[in-house]
C-alpha cells in the first residue's frame, strides 16, 4: 500500500508538475508575443517622436532668419532628440529589410544634419543659403517620406505580429484549458482510485471490529490481499480468534467458579450433608464434563470407607466397601495430593477403588484435620482429566470437608442446644417454684379469710329460716368462694409449667393481677404499694412470663424493706418503649455488688433465695427485646426501670403466624 | 579640532563644493565642424565637469566664429573653446585668459591649414586661382581663411571681390571641404585636423582633393575662461582637465572629445599666428571680422 501510495501520489506530481510546466511555456510563450506587441507599440511611439521630431526641425529650417526663428541651441537639441529617436529605433530592430531601411534613414539624417549645419554655419550670398536651404528641406521632406514608409510597414508588422499573438493568447488558453480538465479528471481518477484502495479495506475492518464490540467474538473477516491491508486483516482475524478463545476459557473458568460458589454455598446453608450429596455428584459432573462422580465415606463403627448411595452415572450401584487401610495407604503414598490418571489401570493399588472399565479417573480427597472423611472419585471424562480439573475438585473437596465437619458440629450443638433449653426451662420452672413457695404463705392467708367467712356463714345459715336471708348469705358464700377459686387459679396459672405463649399483653392488668397476688404479702410487710398506672399501648408478650418477673421484682422490693416501706409501681409510654418503674424505699443495694445482681446463683438472700429470680428476669425482658436497669443507693432505696418496646418484631412476627394457624 | 577637520573634508569629498555665487558654467563651442556633431563631442565633457565641480556646466554653440567674441559678453559666458583667431580676438579683446588645449589621438596640439582644389581642376598656384569659386569658413578662423588671405597678400592680391568668380564663407571647416568635394566652390581652406578627419571617414575626399598650401602649426582650439572668474575656480577647471586623463571616467570623454589629454595654454603659443596675421595684414584689436 505505502508503494501504491507513493507511485499515485508521483502521479500526481507528476501530472501538476507536466501541467505547470505547459502553463509555463504558454506564458512564456504568451509573454513573449505580448512582448514583441509591445515593443512593436514602443517602436510606433519611438517612430511618432521621429516624425514629432523631425516636423519640428523642418518647421525651425522654415522659420530660420525669420522671426520665428529658434535659438541655435534650441534647434541643436531638436536635432539631437531627431538623432536619439533614430538611435533608440535602431537599437531594438533586427530584421533585415528594417535594418537596412533604419541604416537608410540614419544615413539620411546625418546628410540632414550635415545640410543644416552648412545652411546654419555658411555666410555666403541670398541665393546660396536659399539653396543650402532648399536641398536640407529636401532632405527633410526625404526623411518624412520614408519615416512614413517605415511607419507603413511598422503598421503591417505590427498587425501581424498583433493577429498572431491573440492567435497564439487563444490557443495556449484553449490547451490550458484542455491540459487543466484533462489534470483534474485523471487526478480525480488517481485520487478516487487511491481513495477506494483505501477505504475498502478500512471499512471492511471497521465492519469486523463493530461486529467484535457487537458482541460477535471470534468474527473473521475474508478480506485478503497482499498489502499492508492484507496483514492487517490476517492480524485482526489471529486477534478475534484468540479473544474468542480467551473468552471461552474465562466462561469456562466463569462457569466453574459459580459452579464451586453455588455448591459450596449450599454447604453452609445446609445441616445434613446427606441432603446435597446426590446433587452434589451431578454438579461435579456437570462442572468436570465427567461421566461417572461416586462418593466414599468413612464408617466410623466398621472403619471402612463406603460408597454413598449418592452417584452419578455409575452402571453398577452397588455399595462398594473399600477397607480402611487400603484407602489410606493410597492416601499416604500420594501423600494426600489428588491422583490423576488418564490410564487408571497402570496405577498399582488403585484398583480397590475402581469398579472396572473406567477410561480415566480423578480422585480427591475428603480430609479435616489429619482425619480423612472420605474421597470423592471422579471418573470416565470425554477428554483428559488436566491438573485443572483436580485442583477445581481438591478446593471442592476442602469445602465438603469443612462442611462435613460444620455438618456434624452442627448437629453436636444442637444437641447440646437442646439439652441447654432444657436445663434452662427446669431451672426458670424451679425459679417459679420457689417464687411459688414465697407466694404461697401469702395465698394461704389471702384464701384462709374467705373460707373463714365462707365458715362463718355456714354456721350461721344453719340457724338461719329466712330463706332470703340464707339466700343474701349464699352470695356472700359465693362471693368469698370465688374469689378464693381466682386466687388459687392465678396461683395455678402461674405455677404451671409452660411453653412460651404469646397474645396482646396488656402490662397494666398484669400489674394489677400482680399485685393482687402479693397485696397480703405487702400488707403483712407494712409495705404499702403504690400504684401509677399511665396509658400505655398493648404489646405483644407472654403475660406469665412478664408476671414472673413482676412479681420476682416486687418480692425482692418487700423483702428489701423489712422495716416496711413504701414501693411505687408506675408505667408511662416514652415514645416507643413502655416504662415501668419499681421504686422501693429499702436498704438499697451495695455498689460493689450492684453489678452482678443480675448472675445467675447470685444472691444476697442465702436463706431464702436460688439466686436465679433476677438472672431469669433479666433473660425474660430480654427475650421481650427490652431490657432492666437498676439504679441503687444504699440506705434509699433501689429503682428498676424496665423498658420494653411497644412492637418487637421477633414477636410479632410469631404472633402473626400463630394467628394465621 | 582633529575630528572636524575630517569631518569636513569627509563632507567635501561626499558632497563636492559648489562654487561660490555660480549656479552654472557656460561653454560656448565655435562650429569647427558640424555644429550637431561638435556638440556631440563636447556633450560628455560638460557632464564630467558637472559632476567633477559640483555646478552645471552647459554648452552652447555659435553658428559663426566671428559671434563668438560678440556672443561671449552678450550671453554671458564663463569660457569658450576657441580656434586659435578666436582665441586672440578675446583675449585682445576682452582679456580671456588661456587655459588648456586638447592634444589630439595623433599627439598633436597644433593644427595646419590646408588649402585645396579638386584634382584636374587646373588650378595649381595661387593665380590659377582667378575668377574661381572659393570656400572660406570665417573671417574669423586663421586656419579657414587668414592664411590664405596672407598667401594672397603675399602674392600680390587685396582685393577678393575682382580675384574670385565667388567667394563665401561656409561656417566650418568641413562644410569647406565638402564644398569643394560638392563642386559648390572650386578652392577651399580648412583646418588641416579636419580635413585629415573627412578623409579618413571619405577616401573619396583623399582621392579627389589635392592640398596646394600648407600653413605653419598654429595652436588648435584652447580654452579660455572669461577673466573676472574667481582664481580658485579658474584653477581647480584648469586641474580638473588636466588630469582627466589619470581617470577611467575622464579617459572616456577625452575619447570621445577627439583627444589623448589637456595641456597647459599660454599666450606663447599664439607666436605663429601674430606672423601670419602680421603677413596678411591684420590689425587684431580694429579687425572687422562680419
Amino acid at each position: 500500500m505505502k508503494k501504491r501510495l507513493i507511485l499515485s501520489l508521483g502521479l500526481l506530481f507528476l501530472l501538476f508538475s507536466i501541467g505547470s510546466l505547459l502553463s509555463i511555456v504558454y506564458s512564456y510563450k504568451i509573454t513573449q508575443d505580448l512582448k514583441t506587441v509591445i515593443n512593436l507599440h514602443r517602436v510606433e511611439i519611438i517612430r511618432q517622436n521621429l516624425v514629432i521630431n523631425l516636423q519640428t526641425v523642418q518647421s525651425n529650417l522654415y522659420t530660420t532668419g525669420t522671426v520665428f526663428g529658434k535659438e541655435l541651441d534650441v534647434i541643436v537639441d531638436n536635432v539631437a532628440a531627431l538623432d536619439n529617436s533614430i538611435r533608440s529605433c535602431s537599437g531594438c530592430h533586427h530584421s533585415k529589410e528594417m535594418t537596412a531601411r533604419l541604416k537608410d534613414i540614419s544615413s539620411t539624417i546625418e546628410q540632414y544634419e550635415d545640410a543644416i549645419s552648412y545652411l546654419i554655419t555658411t555666410t555666403a550670398n541670398q541665393e546660396r543659403i536659399e539653396r543650402l536651404k532648399m536641398v536640407a528641406v529636401g532632405i527633410g521632406d526625404i526623411l518624412l517620406h520614408k519615416t512614413q514608409e517605415m511607419s507603413f510597414i511598422a503598421n503591417k508588422r505590427l498587425n501581424e505580429k498583433t493577429l498572431k499573438a491573440i492567435d497564439a493568447i487563444n490557443k495556449s488558453r484553449v490547451i490550458l484549458f484542455i491540459t487543466l480538465i484533462i489534470a483534474f479528471f485523471i487526478a480525480l481518477l488517481i485520487a478516487f482510485a487511491l481513495t477506494h484502495q483505501i477505504t475498502r479495506p478500512v471499512s471492511r475492518l471497521v465492519k469486523a471490529a463493530r461486529a467484535i464490540a457487537a458482541g460477535e467474538i471470534g468474527y473473521q473477516t475474508d478480506y485478503r490481499d497482499s498489502t499492508e491491508f492484507g496483514e492487517l486483516a490476517e492480524s485482526f482475524n489471529t486477534m478475534s480468534l484468540s479473544l474468542k478463545e480467551k473468552q471461552e476459557r474465562m466462561l469456562h473458568y466463569v462457569k466453574q467458579l459459580t459452579g464451586l460458589y453455588n455448591m459450596t454455598l449450599s454447604f453452609y446453608r445446609l445441616k445434613d450433608m446427606d441432603e446435597v450429596f446426590g446433587r452434589l455428584c451431578m454438579e461435579i459432573a456437570e462442572l468436570l464434563d465427567a461421566n461417572q462422580v461416586e462418593l466414599f465415606l468413612n464408617d466410623r463403627k466398621k472403619g471402612d470407607f463406603i460408597s454413598h448411595q449418592a452417584a452419578y452415572g455409575l452402571k453398577v450401584r452397588e455399595p462398594l466397601s473399600i477397607p480402611d487401610n487400603k484407602v489410606k495407604s493410597l492416601f499416604n503414598l500420594f501423600r494426600g495430593e489428588p491422583i490423576v490418571s488418564n490410564d487408571p489401570d497402570e496405577i498399582e493399588g488403585l484398583s480397590p477403588i475402581l469398579r472396572g472399565g473406567e477410561k480415566n479417573i480423578l480422585v480427591s480427597w475428603l480430609s479435616r484435620k489429619e482425619r480423612l472423611l472420605g474421597f470423592i472419585k471422579v471418573a470416565d471424562k470425554d477428554e483428559d482429566f488436566s491438573e485443572e480439573d483436580a485442583r477445581l475438585l481438591t478446593i471442592l473437596s476442602g469445602h465438603i470437608a469443612v462442611a462435613m465437619e460444620n455438618s456434624e458440629l452442627y448437629k453436636s450443638l444442637e444437641r447440646q442446644m437442646i439439652e441447654l433449653r432444657e436445663a434452662q426451662e427446669q431451672l426458670i420452672q424451679a425459679a417459679k417454684l420457689a417464687a411459688i413457695g414465697e407466694l404461697a404463705a401469702n395465698v394461704a392467708h389471702e384464701i384462709n379469710n374467705p373460707l373463714t367467712s365462707i365458715i362463718g356463714f355456714v354456721e350461721l345459715m344453719k340457724e338461719y329460716d329466712d330463706i332470703e336471708l340464707i339466700k343474701n348469705r349464699l352470695e356472700i358464700i359465693e362471693h368469698e368462694s370465688i374469689r378464693a377459686r381466682d386466687i388459687v387459679r392465678e396461683l395455678l396459672n402461674f405455677a404451671r409449667k409452660r411453653p412460651l405463649q404469646l397474645s396482646d399483653v396488656d402490662i397494666n392488668s398484669i400489674l394489677r393481677e400482680v399485685s393482687l397476688l402479693t397485696g397480703t404479702q405487702a400488707k403483712s410487710a407494712r409495705v404499702q404499694i403504690i400504684e401509677e398506672y399511665g396509658e400505655i399501648p398493648k404489646m405483644i408478650g407472654d403475660p406469665n412470663q412478664l408476671k414472673q418477673v413482676f412479681v420476682n421484682l416486687i418480692n425482692n422490693a418487700i423483702h428489701a424493706m423489712p422495716e416496711g416501706g413504701r414501693l411505687e409501681i408506675k408505667t408511662s409510654r416514652i415514645d416507643e418503649e413502655i416504662s415501668i418503674i419499681f421504686k422501693d424505699t429499702g436498704t438499697g443495694i451495695p455498689a460493689d455488688i450492684l453489678p452482678r445482681i443480675f448472675e445467675p446463683f447470685f444472691t444476697t438472700k442465702r436463706e431464702k433465695g436460688t439466686g436465679l429470680g433476677l438472672s431469669i428476669s433479666y433473660r425474660i425482658i430480654e427475650d421481650h427485646g427490652g431490657r432492666i436497669d437498676v439504679e441503687s443507693e444504699e440506705g434509699k432505696g433501689t429503682t428498676f426501670i424496665i423498658r420494653l418496646p411497644v412492637i418487637n418484631p421477633a414477636f410479632k412476627e410469631k404472633f402473626d403466624r400463630i394467628k394465621r394457624g | 579640532m582633529k575630528v572636524f577637520l575630517n569631518l569636513i573634508i569627509l563632507l567635501s569629498i561626499i558632497f563636492p563644493p559648489v562654487v561660490s555665487g555660480q549656479e552654472e558654467i557656460l561653454i560656448g563651442l565655435i562650429p569647427e565642424e558640424n555644429i550637431f556633431r561638435q556638440m556631440d563631442r563636447h556633450r560628455p565633457l560638460a557632464s564630467y565637469l558637472s559632476r567633477k565641480l559640483g555646478v552645471n556646466v552647459r554648452l552652447t554653440i555659435l553658428s559663426r566664429y566671428g559671434d563668438i567674441v560678440d556672443s561671449f559678453v552678450s550671453r554671458r559666458m564663463d569660457g569658450a573653446f576657441f580656434g586659435v583667431f578666436t582665441s586672440v580676438l578675446a583675449m585682445e579683446r576682452l582679456g580671456v585668459e588661456p587655459v588648456v588645449r586638447p592634444v589630439n589621438l595623433d599627439g598633436s596640439s597644433t593644427s595646419q591649414a590646408y588649402i585645396f582644389v579638386r584634382k584636374g581642376s587646373g588650378i595649381n598656384g595661387i593665380r590659377d586661382m582667378k575668377g574661381r569659386r572659393i570656400a572660406f569658413v570665417d573671417r574669423a578662423t586663421a586656419t579657414g581663411y587668414l592664411y590664405l588671405i596672407a598667401l594672397l597678400r603675399e602674392n600680390g592680391i587685396s582685393n577678393l571681390d575682382s580675384f574670385f568668380r565667388e567667394y563665401y564663407f561656409t561656417g566650418s571647416h568641413d562644410a569647406s571641404v565638402h564644398a569643394v568635394m560638392d563642386n559648390r566652390a572650386d578652392i577651399g581652406i580648412a583646418k588641416g585636423r579636419v580635413f585629415r578627419k573627412l578623409s579618413e571617414k571619405d577616401p573619396l575626399i583623399k582621392n579627389e582633393l589635392v592640398i596646394l598650401f600648407r600653413s605653419p602649426e598654429f595652436p588648435d582650439t584652447t580654452l579660455c575662461l572669461k577673466k573676472d572668474m574667481p582664481e580658485s575656480l579658474k584653477k581647480r577647471i584648469r586641474d580638473t582637465l588636466l588630469n582627466m586623463d589619470r581617470d577611467r571616467d575622464g579617459v572616456e570623454v577625452l575619447k570621445a572629445l577627439g583627444a589623448i589629454r589637456f595641456m597647459p595654454a599660454t599666450r606663447d603659443d599664439f607666436k605663429a599666428f601674430f606672423d601670419v596675421a602680421k603677413k596678411a595684414g591684420i590689425d587684431i584689436r580694429n579687425y572687422r571680422y562680419r
